[in-house]
This record gives structure tokens, sequence and C-alpha cells, in this order.
């Protein structure tokens, strides 16, 4: 099971929808993220994805994906109480280093916590998308606006597990050493052959009349039922956070006290977010029997 | 006569901060419709003129071109890839390092869809393509679920699919079994019969594809050395020593018989004009020798072994079964080919005995150490130079002598390859050697130095055993050949006994002489033949 979700074509709405409407999705619920710091709010981002996930067959991925982002989520959670000394409620006083007190606060230690939690939740929807959204078309759909950056974003997700491979190869190779190299060199021969490789990719590109720069012919595509759907949810998650956020939903005041609001508005919109993250899967219109390349 | 799609006239090339040209005064021109093979030993140049020939020589690597280099008419000098790519596909040695895209059918796409050609006419030739390269089942399959010859196929698609008057392949065949090889190779000549686009392609086993091609251009030291239809081409590689020639011909040659056959149908033609048509003729019945599997001979030994397997396997978790119950043991001294297609288990069994994997199930015993070298030995070299990888005597044992300061990036593909071999050795005497592939690529000076390494080895008491798909080079180096199928051993036994009936499994000169008497090298074969004559 790879670290990073790779896209697999299954028999899902998420799948089958267009690229842009899933990742129209994604980003909706990216977007809760990047506007609210509530708890509340953003363990039920965690739980749409999550449940989304699930109704999409991409349970395990998103799982390792959250499994990656704990360690990130604590190391904010713990570098945050010895860089703030704010809050007024001491739980252990520190010496002084060079004229810096270490003292840890119950309201940093919360507050650390707190961002902890967003960080492993923003990993959540890109998650969904690299798991759900095609690539190639992605890229196709974004030719005509940016082609040279979307592909570089479809070789890059393309390119991931081949240079994982690459690594894991030279990893074997330093095994069978007798007197095995250190990692850092091992790591370097890593990147220097990267990069060999990425001049291998550049050339297969130019004999593919890359540089041709011909403008891509426009596709069209009639919106599917799931792709309705999908936009629909996506339209109304993001409604959701904007007018959340400015009715002053989810408030939280951290220092000098930890203040954290939890009211009709919190759980309106947090249920909301968990009623649109399941809408693509609802009703009968919703089951595949084939997925759709 | 139709108008060439290549022509050259006094073309030079140098790469960049090189100190010699890399390709020199070249002339040639290549028919429309032609299906010509390449031939050169490693660094001749043949890989340069292949990107010479899709223009990214000078455009993409720089360096100073000059003379006259037209394909399709266009000049290399003036069109760079992107324009060339209209008049000829292109196809590397590693498919996974040409493939762009997650889905096939987008791969198969991209070309067209750089030149901007409609989404109903891209949709048409992609279909098409599809069904003529054999991989319309594969379209809607992600790149990374493909097998290698599966990826090496989709890479050919992809090549063809602007329906281009030129494809240039870069040894194709070198990472497939000889079964997907064979199939690669004829199914280049249908395509180059039906749709009319001419071939270039770039070979080492030319065994392999001479019997497809209408003529071959060796290149020696960036110029073109011979340019002939294949029996031309032959009588002129015996000529210079042999060192380009079929096994077939080089058996022709020593057997002092001509002319020299392009294919083993020729050489059996010419066999019965010979008056030797019992030899050349196919067994009608089994060779004399038990069926090769599990020989006596080797289960009567009971000294210590180097390596022994009791009842392996490896069954991959929510995956396929990789080994079922494989018993094998390799004595002292002893040199092995493993050989079996693609996926049969050779690699993993390697993988096993030196330790990088566990198996699910069975005992493995080594009498000591075991030194591995994997398929790619650029991966052993991680320094900034040889002489860090490696130490004086292994350096000189490479025959890299004075090279210490080279960086191991800058040095051939067969130097690299030995300088990786004295790495895995360095640590002193192994019980045994185990080497995975190491003949891809190489020209065959390099496999008869490598064939020599692996007989000092031997005579110093390690057991050697490489897994190959290369038949020529396990009868000239084996004294036991194991073949596996799908995770089982299938035969395993001498090399005469194992690769002289076989078809695909086989040397030229066994299938030239319907396995009679074992032969299965040109030597062996020369006197056989020698001896019927004789006789």
């Amino acid at each position: 099971m790879s670290l990073v979700p790779i896209y697999r074509p299954r028999p899902s709405p998420l799948h089958a929808a267009g690229a842009g409407s899933t990742t129209a999705l994604c980003v909706s619920l990216a977007l809760v993220c990047a506007l609210y710091d509530h708890p509340v709010v953003v363990v039920a981002v965690i739980a749409a994805v999550a449940g989304a996930g699930l109704a999409a067959g991409v349970g395990s991925e998103i799982a390792s994906a959250a499994r990656l982002s704990v360690p990130l989520a604590l190391l904010v959670t713990v570098i945050n109480p010895l860089v703030y000394a704010e809050g007024n409620t001491l739980l252990i006083r520190g010496g002084s280093v060079l004229g810096h007190r270490f003292d840890i606060t119950l309201e940093a230690l919360a507050a650390g916590g707190l961002a902890g939690l967003r960080v492993a939740a923003f990993v959540m929807p890109f998650a969904l998308f690299a798991a759900c959204v095609d690539p190639d078309e992605l890229l196709r759909s974004l030719r005509r606006v940016s082609y040279r950056s979307a592909l570089t974003a479809a070789l890059a997700t393309r390119l991931v597990p081949v240079l994982a491979r690459d690594a894991t190869r030279m990893g074997d190779a330093a095994r069978c050493r007798p007197h095995p190299p250190g990692r850092l060199a091992v790591a370097r021969a890593a990147l220097s052959g990267s990069l060999e490789r990425a001049v291998d990719v550049a050339a297969a590109l130019e004999v593919r009349g890359y540089s041709a720069g011909r403008r891509a012919a426009r596709v069209r595509r009639s919106p599917s039922r799931h792709d309705v759907r999908v936009l629909a949810a996506a339209a109304a998650v993001a409604c959701a956070a904007v007018a959340g956020k400015l009715a002053g939903a989810g408030s939280v005041e951290v220092y000098p006290r930890l203040e954290v609001g939890l009211g009709p508005a919190e759980l309106t919109l947090s249920a909301l977010l968990l009623l649109a993250a399941a809408l693509p899967f609802a009703g009968r219109s919703a089951r595949l029997g084939v997925a759709r390349a | 006569m139709p108008e060439p799609v290549v022509s050259a006239t006094g073309f030079n090339y140098r790469y960049p901060e090189a100190q010699g040209p890399a390709l020199r005064e070249l002339d040639l021109e290549l028919a429309e419709g032609s299906f010509t093979v390449l031939a050169g030993s490693s660094g001749s140049g043949k890989s340069t003129l292949l990107r010479a020939l899709c223009g990214l020589v000078p455009h993409f690597h720089g360096g100073d071109a000059s003379g006259e280099l037209t394909v399709g008419g266009l000049s290399v000098r003036e069109h760079g890839p992107a324009e060339l790519a209209a008049v000829c596909g292109t196809v590397f040695q590693d498919p996974e390092a040409q493939v762009v895209m997650g889905g096939v059918r987008s791969e198969l796409a991209l070309a067209l869809e750089h030149r901007g050609e409609p989404a109903a006419a891209v949709a048409r030739a992609v279909e098409e393509v599809a069904l003529a390269m054999g991989v319309a089942h594969l379209l809607d399959r992600r790149t990374e679920t493909l097998s290698g010859g599966e990826l090496q196929r989709v890479a050919i698609a992809a090549a063809l699919v602007g329906r281009p008057a030129l494809l240039l392949l870069d040894e194709p065949t070198s990472q497939l079994d000889p079964v997907a090889g064979d199939e690669l190779i004829w199914l280049l000549r249908r395509l180059n019969e039906e749709w009319g686009t001419a071939v270039v392609l770039a070979e080492h086993r030319l065994e392999r594809c001479l019997p497809a091609a209408d003529r071959v251009v060796a290149i020696e030291r960036g110029a073109v050395a011979c340019d002939a239809p294949p029996a031309e081409f032959l009588a002129w590689a015996a000529a210079e020593g042999g060192a380009l020639a079929t096994p077939v011909a080089r058996m022709f040659s020593l057997a002092g018989l001509g002319p020299v056959p392009a294919t083993v149908k020729e050489a059996r033609e010419s066999l019965r004009g010979a008056g030797l048509a019992e030899v050349g003729a196919p067994a009608a019945e089994p060779s004399p020798e038990p069926p090769a599997s599990r020989l006596p001979w080797r289960r009567e030994r009971r000294g210590t072994a180097a390596l022994k397997a009791r009842d392996l396997w490896l069954e991959i978790e929510d995956g396929p079964r990789v080994l079922a119950g494989v018993d094998l043991r390799f004595e002292p001294g002893e040199k092995v080919a493993l050989m079996g297609r693609n996926g049969a288990g050779k690699s993993t069994l390697l993988r096993l005995f030196k330790g990088l994997q566990q198996p699910t199930r069975g005992r493995l015993e080594r009498a000591g150490g075991v030194a591995l070298l994997l398929q790619n030995p650029g991966d052993y070299l991680v320094h900034d130079h040889a002489a860090e990888e490696a130490g004086e005597p292994a350096l000189a044992a490479a025959g890299l002598a004075g090279r210490g300061q080279a960086h191991p990036r800058d040095l051939s593909g067969g130097e690299r390859q030995r300088l990786a071999l004295e790495v895995v050795l360095s640590g002193g005497p192994c019980a045994a050697v185990l080497l995975d592939e190491p003949t891809r690529g190489m020209g065959r000076r390099h496999k008869d130095a490598l064939a020599e390494r692996i007989g000092d080895l031997a005579a110093h008491g390690a057991a050697v055993v490489v897994a190959t798909h290369d038949t020529e080079f396990a009868a000239t180096f084996a004294d036991r050949v194991v073949l596996m199928g799908p995770g089982t051993v299938i035969a395993d036994g001498q090399p005469a006994q194992v690769l002289a009936g076989g078809w695909h499994f086989s040397t030229d000169v066994a299938r030239t002489l319907g396995g009679a008497g074992g032969a299965l090298t040109p030597a062996q074969g020369a006197r056989l033949l020698a001896r019927e004559l004789v006789g």
C-alpha cells in the first residue's frame, strides 16, 4: 500500500463523476479546513471525508494518508507550546534558555492540538482527491487553461510510485554490498537517479511533440447524474462553510483563556458537511454497475 | 525506387564536452517501408544515431552537428523533435521511462493531443492503433499495473498512433523474455508490411531480429561499417572476426560452410544442400537422454551444498503465488543458468537466497556469504568516484585500473556492470554468487568476458547462479540449466539436455541442428558438422 493514494478506477459515484466535479468537492472540503479551526467542525470534515472515502471504496487509501498525517499533527501539537508561552493556565514552569522562557501553558498546548487536528484534516480531502480523481482526465480538462502545470501535476502523480520503486531498488542494492554505504549516500544517489529519470521523461515528451505548442482541441462532455450530485455536494459544502463563517459560527479563542463555543450553528454546520458528503452516494440513482474508466 | 525516408550525407555529431565525435561522416539512405536493423557493439553509436533521427540530437542533448541528415524530408539540424514527431515515432529501451500518463488510453492519445487533433480523430486513432498492436484489452488499465511486455507494446502503440512513416526502436526486447521478444519482432514486421512503416531497430541480439530485417547497418566508432542485406552482412561480420555474427553464422563459418545463412530456415536448407539433411532435420524422436527434470546425477551429491532450498514458498498477501514448493541445491563450483519467462520467479528466488526477502514457507541453507548483483548495476554505484566504490584491486579486476577518478555514471554499461560485480564481491570469498540478468544490452565481447569471470569465480569454489533470458549466453557459461515455470522448477539438467530440445528456451544452433548431438554453441555445432562432413 502506497503512502500517497494512487488513483485506480472503481465503481463509485466519486470515480464516475468527472474529474472537475470530484475535484470541486475535495476543494470545498479543504476550504472548510482553511476557514475553521473549531474542533467539532474540523472533526466533521475528517468524518465526512472518511465516510465518502469508505463509500467510494478507497477507505484503506484514506486511512493510510491519515496515518501519514498523524506524526505531522503530533509535531505541530508538541512544538506550539514550546514556541508560544501565552495563556493563563500554566502547566509546567520551564527554565530560561538564551533569554527565552519555556513555560508550557494549557492554552498553548490546546492551540497546538487544534492546529495539529487541522493539519490532519487538511490532508484528508487531498487524499480523497488523489484516490478518486483520474489525473489524466484532470489534465485533459485543464489543458486549455494551463497545460504545462497540469502536465507537471500528472507526471508527478505518475512518477511518484516509479521513483519510490527506484529508491527501494537502490536500498536493496546497498544491502547487497558487503559494506553498505551510509543512508545519505544512497539518498543522494537516489536523488541523482530521479533527475536522470526526469531527463529521460523529458526526452520522451519531446519526441511525442510536447514542444509543438499546439492548442489542444476542446473536449465537450455532458454532465452525468453523478456530476450533478457531486457538484451539488461541493456547492452545499462551500456555501455552508462561507455562510457559517459570515454568521460567526465556529469561533475559537485560545489566548489568554481557551474558549470553544459550541452552539446550534457549529452543530448545524457539521451536520450539513456530513450530509453533503453523503449526497453523491444517496439514493438508487447513485448505484453503479461498472466503473467508468 | 521509393523515396528515402532517411538520408544522411557526411553527418557528424559530437556530444557536449566529449573529446571525439559520436557519429562521423555518416552516409546512409533508408527506403520508405524498409525494415533496418542497426548492429554494433556497446558504445558504437547506434543509440546516438537513433537520437539524431528523432531530433533529440542535437536539439535536446546539445553538442555540435555538421553535414546533412534528413528524416521524411526534414533536416534534423533545422527541425526539432516536435516537428520530426510527425514523421517518426520513437521507442526507447526502458518503457518505464517513456510512459507519461496514468492510463493507457490517455497515453496513446497524448501525441495526437499535442498536435491539437480533434477529439474524434484522436479517439479513432487510439482505437485503431490499440487493435493493431493487440493492446485493445489494456485501454482502460492503469499503466503502473502493466507487465514489462505490455508496457513495451503500449509504448510502441503510443509511438505509432500518429501513423509515422518511420519507427525508431532502441533495443526494445532487452527487458523481455524470449517469448515476448520474438512476438514483438514479428509484430513489428507485420506492421512494417501492412502499414508500410519503415522500421529502424537497434539490437544486440541479432539472431532474434535478422529474420525480419530487409537490411542491416553496422555502426563502428560512429561510422557505417557495413550496409547490406542480412546474408551479406553476416558474411562481412564473419570475415571481421564474428563479433557481430549470429551463432548460426559463426557455426557455418567455423565449419567452413557457405553461404552464411541469415535465418534458421535458410541454415537448414543450406545443410540439406550440403548433404547434411539428417543433421539439420527436426528431431523426429525425443533426445535419447532422459527428459530433463530432476536428474538423478544431481541427487547423488551428498557434500555440503553452497545453497539449498527445500519446499520454498512465497505467497504475497492478497496477491499471486510467486514460488510454490521449490527444491533446489547448488554445489560449490557449479555454474548454473536459471531460466524461465518473465514472472516465473527467477529474480525472487535470487532475492530469497540473498535474504532480501523472506519465504512464507520452506527452508533455506547457505554455506557462507552470498553475493547478489541485481538487474541494474547503476543502483550499486552511489559515490562520486569509481575509486570510492571499491579499492584499487577491485578496480583492476573490473578492468578499470587508472579510472578511479571517473564518475560511475560516466562509465559505459559494461564497465558499470563489471564495477558493480567487483563491489558485491569485495567482502571476500563467497559460497555463492548470484547474478540477475547481467547481459542486458551487452555485446558479445562483454558477454565472453563475463563468462570468463564466472568461470574464475566457480574455479575458486563459489556456486554461480545466473538468472538470464539469454540462451546463447547460458550455453556458453553454464554446466547446469534450471528452467522455471510460474513459481516452480520444470526442468533441471545439463545445458544440452534442457536447451537442445526446446524451442523458445533453446539456442539457434540447437534449433538449426534439431537438437542433434546436444550441440548448443557455434563451436559445438561446427564440430558436429565437421564430423558429419568427414563421415
